[in-house]
C-alpha cells in the first residue's frame, strides 16, 4: 500500500516537515550555512519540493515547480522518503542499490545528513497531524 | 544477515601477455573505432605496441591515441579527448594506465555516449543505460578503477573533484597483465598496493553495506597483498608477485565498489585535494589512525581478518581485542617494511594553520567515503585525526 494517497498529501506532509525543520533554530542554522538549493523529486506519487538556503538567512520551501536552479537534486520513491524521515533508510546502501539517485555534487548533500537527523523525531508528529494511516515504527 | 546488493559487471581476464587479446574482446563487444586513453610514458616505452597491434588486427582500424592525461585528471582533459573521439567517430575505448587514466576514459565515455555537458552527469546513479564498450588495462595495482562504478576528475576552475557513480560506468572488460606493471617503480608499487589494502580493510568494516561476497573477496585479497606486496616492491620483475598484487587490487576494487570505503579514504581525499599528495601514500599515513578510530566499533571484524591471515597462530593472541590489535600492528609493520611515509609531514604537507585545518575537516566530513564509515566522526574527531597523522 502506498504511503501517500496522492501528490497533495505528499506535498502537505513534506511542507509541514520542512516548516518544522525551519522552526528548529539549530537545524535551520546548519542548513543555512550550506547555502545549498536542493530539489527533491518524488515518484509514486509524483511530487517535488525545493529547499533554498542560498541567501544564508532564511530557508525558502517551495512545493511543485520552482524557478530556482538547484545545486543538488535527489530522486526517490515517496515511500523511500517516508522511510528516510523515520530514520529507517541505510543511506549508503540505498545509494548503492540505486534507490536514491543524486544529481550534482553529492558530497554537499551528504554533508547535511547529520544536521537533519533530529528531524527524524519530528516526522511522526507530522504524519499524525496529517492523519496518515501508516506505520511509524 | 543484513540486506545487501552485490554486482560485478566487468569480465576479468588475467594472464601474462593477456593485453594482446584486447582486440578479440573489442570484436566481441562491437567496437570498430577505438580511442585509446593511456599514460604518455607507456607510449614512449613501447608498452602499448601489443595492444595497438591487437586492436588493428581485430578491428581493421588504427586506434586513436590520446596520452595527454595529467596525473590528477580534469574536465579540460575530458573535453579535449571527447572532441577527438567525436571527430574520429569512435565507438569504443581502451584505457591503459593508472586510476586517473581509467577514470578519464570513463568520463569521456559518458560524454561521447550521451552528449551534452559533462556536469549533467555528475552524481550517483544518474546514468541509467549502457555506454560504449570500455576495456581497462591497469598499469598500477591499487585503485581498482578497472572494475569500479565510480570515476573522479577534477574541476580545476572550481578546485574540486567531480564524482560520477553508476554501475554502467564499470568497464566491460578488465585485462590484468602482469607484464604491464613490471616497470612500475618500487615506491609507486608500495603506495598503490597500500591503496588496495585500505580498500579491503575499510570495505570489510563498512557501515551496513558489506556482505558475505565482499567479505570473502576482501579476505583473500588481503592475504595476497600481505604475502606478495613486499615481494613485488622489492623485485618488480617478479611476475608471480606482480600478478598476485594485480589480482588482489582488482578484487579489492570489486569489493569496495559494492560496499564503500571509510574514514581513511575521506581524510586522504581531503588532504590530496588540498595538497596534491599521492593518494596511496596519503592512505598509508591515515590507515593506522583510521583503524584505531574505528577500533571499538569493529574490533571483532578486525579480529576475523587477523585470524584469516594467520596472525593469531604466530603471536598467540587470545581474544578479539588482542587479535584486532595484532592486525593494526601488522598493518603498521607492513607500512614500515614498504618504507612508506608514516606522517603527513613526511609527505610534504605544510604545518596546518587553523584555517587550513578547518578546511580539511570540512572536506573530509563531506566526502562520500565517510558515510560508509562504521563509526560517526565529528569535526573534533577529524581534527584530532589530522593532527595525529601530522
Amino acid at each position: 500500500m502506498a504511503v501517500f494517497t496522492d501528490t497533495d498529501e505528499l506535498h502537505r506532509v513534506m511542507t509541514d516537515l520542512w516548516a518544522a525543520i525551519k522552526n528548529d533554530r539549530e537545524m535551520a542554522a546548519q542548513l543555512l550555512t550550506s547555502r545549498l538549493i536542493v530539489t527533491f523529486h518524488y515518484r509514486e506519487p509524483d511530487g517535488r519540493l525545493t529547499v533554498d538556503c542560498s541567501d544564508g538567512k532564511e530557508m525558502v520551501i517551495t512545493v511543485g515547480d520552482c524557478n530556482k536552479k538547484p545545486v543538488v537534486e535527489m530522486f526517490m520513491k515517496s515511500s523511500v522518503a517516508h522511510d528516510f524521515w523515520l530514520g529507517k533508510v541505510n543511506v549508503p546502501l540505498a545509494l548503492i542499490q540505486g534507490k536514491i539517485v543524486s544529481k550534482g555534487p553529492v558530497n554537499k548533500a551528504l554533508a547535511l545528513l547529520p544536521a537533519i537527523k533530529p528531524a527524524y523525531g519530528l516526522y511522526p508528529t507530522v504524519i499524525e497531524k496529517n492523519g496518515l494511516k501508516v506505520s511509524i515504527t | 544477515m543484513n540486506p545487501f546488493v552485490f554486482h560485478t559487471p566487468t569480465r576479468v581476464y588475467f594472464g601474462e601477455n593477456s593485453a594482446s587479446s584486447c582486440g578479440d574482446f573489442l570484436l566481441e563487444l562491437g567496437g570498430k573505432k577505438v580511442l585509446m586513453v593511456a599514460d604518455a610514458f607507456l607510449e614512449k616505452s613501447g608498452a602499448l605496441r601489443p595492444l595497438i597491434e591487437s586492436i588493428r588486427e581485430s578491428t581493421g582500424n588504427e586506434p586513436i591515441l590520446f596520452t595527454d592525461v595529467p596525473s590528477d585528471s580534469d574536465i579540460d582533459c575530458v573535453n579535449k579527448a571527447t572532441a577527438i573521439a567525436r571527430s574520429h567517430q569512435c565507438d569504443a575505448f581502451v584505457a591503459v594506465g593508472g586510476g586517473s587514466v581509467i577514470d578519464t576514459a570513463k568520463v569521456i565515455n559518458i560524454c561521447l555516449s550521451f552528449g551534452g555537458e559533462v556536469m549533467d552527469y555528475q552524481g550517483l546513479n544518474i546514468i541509467e543505460r549502457k555506454l560504449f564498450p570500455l576495456i581497462a588495462v591497469p598499469t598500477t595495482a591499487g585503485t581498482g578503477a578497472e572494475v569500479s562504478f565510480v570515476a573522479m576528475v577534477k574541476d580545476h576552475g572550481e578546485s574540486k573533484k567531480l564524482m560520477f557513480g553508476s554501475r554502467f560506468l564499470a568497464p566491460d572488460v578488465a585485462i590484468l597483465d602482469p607484464l604491464m606493471i613490471v616497470s612500475l617503480p618500487a615506491k609507486l608499487t608500495a603506495a598503490t598496493g597500500i591503496d588496495a589494502v585500505t580498500h579491503d580493510i575499510e570495505c570489510y568494516v563498512a557501515s551496513g553495506t558489506y556482505s558475505v561476497f565482499t567479505d570473502a573477496i576482501c579476505l583473500e585479497s588481503l592475504r595476497l597483498l600481505f604475502e606478495f606486496l613486499p615481494q613485488a616492491t622489492i623485485d618488480g620483475e617478479n611476475l608471480e608477485a606482480r600478478g598476485a598484487t594485480l589480482v588482489a587490487s582488482c578484487m579489492a576494487g570489486v569489493a569496495f565498489t559494492n560496499s564503500g570505503v571509510g574514514i581513511t579514504h575521506a581524510l586522504a581525499h581531503a588532504v590530496g585535494a588540498k595538497y596534491a599528495t599521492h593518494h596511496g601514500m596519503t592512505n598509508a599515513v591515515f590507515l593506522p589512525h583510521g583503524m584505531r578510530f574505528n577500533f571499538d566499533t569493529v574490533y571483532p571484524r578486525y579480529a576475523r581478518i587477523a585470524q584469516f591471515l594467520g596472525f593469531a597462530d604466530k603471536d598467540d593472541a587470545s581474544d578479539d581485542k588482542a587479535l584486532a590489535n595484532l592486525l593494526v600492528n601488522k598493518v603498521e609493520a607492513l607500512l614500515e617494511q614498504l618504507q612508506l611515509p608514516l606522517t603527513l609531514r613526511e609527505l610534504g604537507v605544510p604545518e596546518f594553520s587553523d584555517e587550513n585545518l578547518a578546511e580539511l575537516v570540512d572536506l573530509a566530513g563531506s566526502d562520500p567515503a565517510i558515510m560508509f564509515n562504521p563509526r560517526e566522526a565529528s569535526s573534533d574527531d577529524l581534527t584530532q585525526l589530522l593532527k595525529r597523522a601530522y
